[in-house]
């Protein structure tokens, strides 16, 4: 159920009205179970790879808005 | 006793007020010119209370605890929040609450068997701040009615025709007699955040405005997510809004203004319904 923690670490981002383009700093991380592929799309800023795994669409759209074309 | 006196079916996106210069303003002005004659007839009704049918995007509500639906029930409401109103680009502001009204009809949902949450505090992005910031006289008392369209499962539209029509039944029986609007936000097609994402599907948006302006809820109440999913993207699931407002005033729409802004990454309606 690690897509729960994926979801909660960009519900709890976008909350704060985080926009990114990528999510790797320890900081952001710290205190969410993530799986080292979760870790890896958003350190990548992988809006395509975040979804596979799981994240919300709302949720990716809100947080790496930088990452879409429109 | 009361009668609800007016509704409006609107889409919503954030880049409505956020992004104002698109490639055809021609589709803007049409868009805006819709949303300013239906805030003209919703004044004329002089409703008491503004039902507003819309939909949380997951800054109110998480996986811990995801509500299908949830009746507001608070004195006032961000919309926007301070936050809302830097990405929608529109003033914060407290709109007010017509708590009686809901709490009353909280109450009632739950002795008719609609299980229904309800929350004390709320905070509005596009979904709700949009409408009152194009739609609502000022100072007219908004009454969420939030329906899970964004957190799968979904309610099926069946299910929030349903609590739509248990919404007029309840503020037609209203001893106060409040004169009531309703509100359904969100749709049509638009693909957000995921493979597709910035697509519209003018095909299916002309068809569920055709279906809205025939009257022709039993089409509407038959569309399953997958269907909607197909066809009009996670942004169609929003559809359920104006479904549950359409189950509160069951008249065939008049359909102002349609525009597929590809800026606004939406298949954007404008549907009055005249009592």
């Amino acid at each position: 159920m690690s897509d729960y923690q994926l979801n909660k670490l960009l519900f709890e981002a976008a909350r704060r009205h985080r926009i990114v383009e990528t999510l790797a700093d320890e900081a952001d991380l710290a205190g969410y179970e993530l799986t080292a592929e979760e870790r890896a799309a958003l350190a990548r800023g992988d809006i395509e790879a975040l979804y596979r795994l799981g994240a919300n669409p709302y949720l990716i759209r809100r947080v790496f808005r930088p990452r879409f074309p429109v | 006793m009361g009668a609800i006196v007016a509704g409006c079916l609107t889409s919503h996106a954030p880049n409505i007020t956020a992004r104002p210069v698109i490639d055809d303003p021609a589709q803007r002005r049409r868009f805006l010119d819709a949303l300013e004659v239906m805030r003209r007839r919703l004044a004329e009704a002089r409703p008491d209370v503004v039902v507003v049918f819309a939909n949380d995007h997951l800054q109110n509500f998480f996986y811990d605890a995801m509500p299908a639906f949830c009746v507001g029930v608070a004195d006032r409401y961000a919309a926007p929040s301070a936050g809302g109103a830097e990405f929608l680009r529109i003033p914060a502001r407290q709109a007010a609450g017509a708590r009686a009204w809901s709490e009353a009809l909280l109450h009632a949902a739950l002795e008719a068997g609609f299980d229904v949450a309800y929350s004390q505090e709320l905070e509005f992005w596009d979904d709700v701040s949009l409408p009152l910031h194009f739609l609502v006289p000022d100072g007219v008392p908004i009454a969420p009615v939030l329906v899970n369209c964004v957190a799968p499962p979904l309610p099926v539209p069946r299910r929030c025709h349903a609590l739509g029509a248990f919404v007029r039944s309840f503020a037609e029986g209203r001893p106060a007699g409040e004169r009531v609007a309703v509100i359904g936000s969100g749709g049509i097609s638009h693909w957000i955040g995921m493979p597709g994402h910035g697509r519209i599907n003018p095909a299916f948006d002309r068809l569920v405005l055709d279906w809205i302006a025939e009257g022709r809820l039993d089409l509407l109440v038959e569309l399953t997510a997958e269907r909607i999913e197909r066809d009009a993207g996670n942004g169609g699931q929003e559809l359920r809004n104006w479904i549950a407002a359409l189950g509160a005033l069951p008249v065939k729409g008049e359909v102002l203004a349609y525009e597929a802004v590809r800026e606004w990454l939406t298949g954007c309606g404008a549907v009055w319904l005249a009592p």
